[in-house]
């Protein structure tokens, strides 16, 4: 009984970091959907910000950390970037998780918009001092609005795991 | 939305700490990463490697919806297209008679002026497994690497023209940073005016033409290719066509690098082919029939005092013993 307990504990932990894993393998998928006029998402940041607010136990900063590190690796740019912005986010949303964590409907919805403008906004400036000129902004806003936009199915399926899949692995739940 | 059906009672650790470990530990990788770019690029090349297989599966299906798509656009103006292509047929068997007695004529003067040739360009043909645009970087992944003998810096080309550069090269897979990439620069020249500048990605679809010459006068409509400036890149690839934008000139890329399937990547390096000596016969002195003149006679004495100026070593044609021949009938007069 014990060891059951404790692997159901073990696989609710793994399951938040798995889809922000899964998310930046999707989003990096070399494939090019509408002849690249539409940029990917932040897939990967969608479980952090998620899980960072309804249990931040289980995305402690660590894996913001490393879901960063292999968005930076599959997306090609310079080192560091968007590991950099993951964690800026989440030290962001860590410190007001209060304010983001009573927001519901559309405002759950400008949460994450905030939040992953922050992360656009980290990701560019850090290009821009990396090579010392500023990038264009529209791809970024581009990004920024993409990703916003698969927010609302995303926390959708997000919800339904974590109440199908997390919380009952979790007896503290 | 999730965020707010559920009450805040979670167990919260304190991640200040973890927090500035992380954060500190990023500024270190943004650190390396822009020290030794090598180390980060190593691992990407390994990453992309164990993936290539996987990817080139991913891709098929999209390349075959993406190749039924244009199918089936080109079904709808099969007669258009067929009048069209019958008249540029017709117009490019004219210049190509026209290429062939150029062709030759280039050729005879490279011989008369022991013209360094242009290098024999070798290449490897690979296969697009992805493509990516993000904000910061536009790219695409073949699957030819290091094993085919590919290396950073190669240029790629499509049927029509260049589309970018490999900037990184794993064991079977290479990244190509794409013309419209915001950290491409390459020195090109602009025809006819023959004025250089560099051609600047900005992820915009045309890039910009940037550090023109003082005094160059550019057109729209003019065409530009590599200038090989560098070594890097061989010269006279052809890029695209100069536009007017608001900003200044912009270049319409040949090549459409969201729907290249199979490239070349172009090895430069390579060693230069030597054109065969001259003969006599190609000469003009000895096609003419006269006897070619003789060394002047060095004075005695004052060879010391006054050295003669000599050329720098080239492979000398032997003065024809027998009658010169006429030129080849297929060879084109310089009226033509």
């Amino acid at each position: 009984m014990e060891r059951a307990i404790m692997g159901s504990r073990i696989l609710a932990s793994v399951i938040p970091v798995s889809l922000a894993i899964l998310g930046v393998l999707i989003a990096n998928l070399p494939v090019s959907f509408l002849g690249g006029i539409v940029p990917a998402p932040l897939l990967g940041l969608m479980p952090i910000y998620f899980w960072c607010l309804v249990r931040p136990d289980l995305m402690p900063p660590f894996w913001a950390f490393a879901v960063g590190i292999l968005e930076d690796m599959l997306s090609g740019g310079p080192a560091g970037v968007w590991t950099l912005s993951f964690v800026v986010t989440y030290a962001l949303v860590d410190r007001q998780r209060d304010a983001f964590a009573g927001l519901s409907g559309l405002g759950a919805i400008l949460g994450f918009a905030t939040a992953a403008a922050v992360a656009c906004a980290s990701a560019y400036w850090v290009e821009a001092l990396y090579y010392w000129r500023l990038p264009p902004l529209a791809p970024v806003m581009g990004e920024l609005a993409m990703s916003v936009v698969f927010y609302v199915p995303a926390a959708m399926f997000l919800g339904l795991v974590h109440r199908r899949l997390v919380g009952p692995l979790r007896s503290d739940f | 939305m999730a965020n707010g059906t559920w009450t805040n009672r979670r167990a919260r650790g304190n991640y200040q700490l973890p927090l500035a470990v992380v954060f500190v530990l990023a500024i270190i990788i943004v650190l390396l990463g822009k020290a030794q770019t090598t180390l980060f690029d190593r691992a990407r090349a390994h990453v992309t490697d164990w993936m290539a297989p996987g990817l080139e599966v991913v891709h098929r299906p999209f390349d075959w919806v993406s190749g039924l798509w244009h199918d089936l656009g080109d079904a709808f103006s099969v007669h258009q297209d067929n009048l069209r292509l019958k008249e540029e047929n017709a117009r490019l068997r004219q210049w190509q008679t026209y290429a062939v007695t150029l062709q030759a004529r280039v050729k005879r003067y490279q011989l008369l002026l022991h013209a360094v040739p242009d290098p024999a360009l070798s290449s490897v043909l690979a296969h697009v497994i992805g493509r990516a645009r993000r904000p910061f970087l536009e790219t695409m992944i073949l699957d030819a690497g290091k094993a085919n003998g590919v290396k950073p810096g190669q240029a790629v080309i499509d049927t029509r023209g260049m589309i970018g550069r490999i900037f990184l090269a794993g064991e079977h897979t290479a990244w190509v940073i794409l013309l419209s990439d915001l950290n491409s620069r390459i020195p090109v020249i602009i025809e006819p005016g023959h004025a250089q500048a560099i051609l600047s990605g900005d992820n915009a679809n045309a890039p910009a033409l940037e550090t023109l010459a003082q005094g160059a006068v550019v057109h729209e409509g003019d065409q530009v290719v590599s200038s090989g400036d560098g070594g890097i890149l061989p010269p006279g690839l052809p890029i695209g066509t100069v536009i007017a934008a608001a900003s200044g000139f912009r270049v319409a890329l040949l090549a459409d690098p969201a729907a290249s399937q199979d490239v070349e990547i172009v090895d430069f390096k390579t060693p230069i082919e030597m054109p065969p000596a001259p003969t006599a016969k190609d000469l003009p002195v000895a096609a003419a029939g006269l006897p070619p003149a003789a060394p002047p006679p060095a004075a005695a004495g004052n060879q010391a005092a006054a050295p003669v100026p000599t050329l720098p070593q080239k492979p000398v044609a032997k003065p024809a013993a027998e009658p010169a021949q006429p030129p080849p009938s297929d060879t084109p007069s310089d009226d033509q």
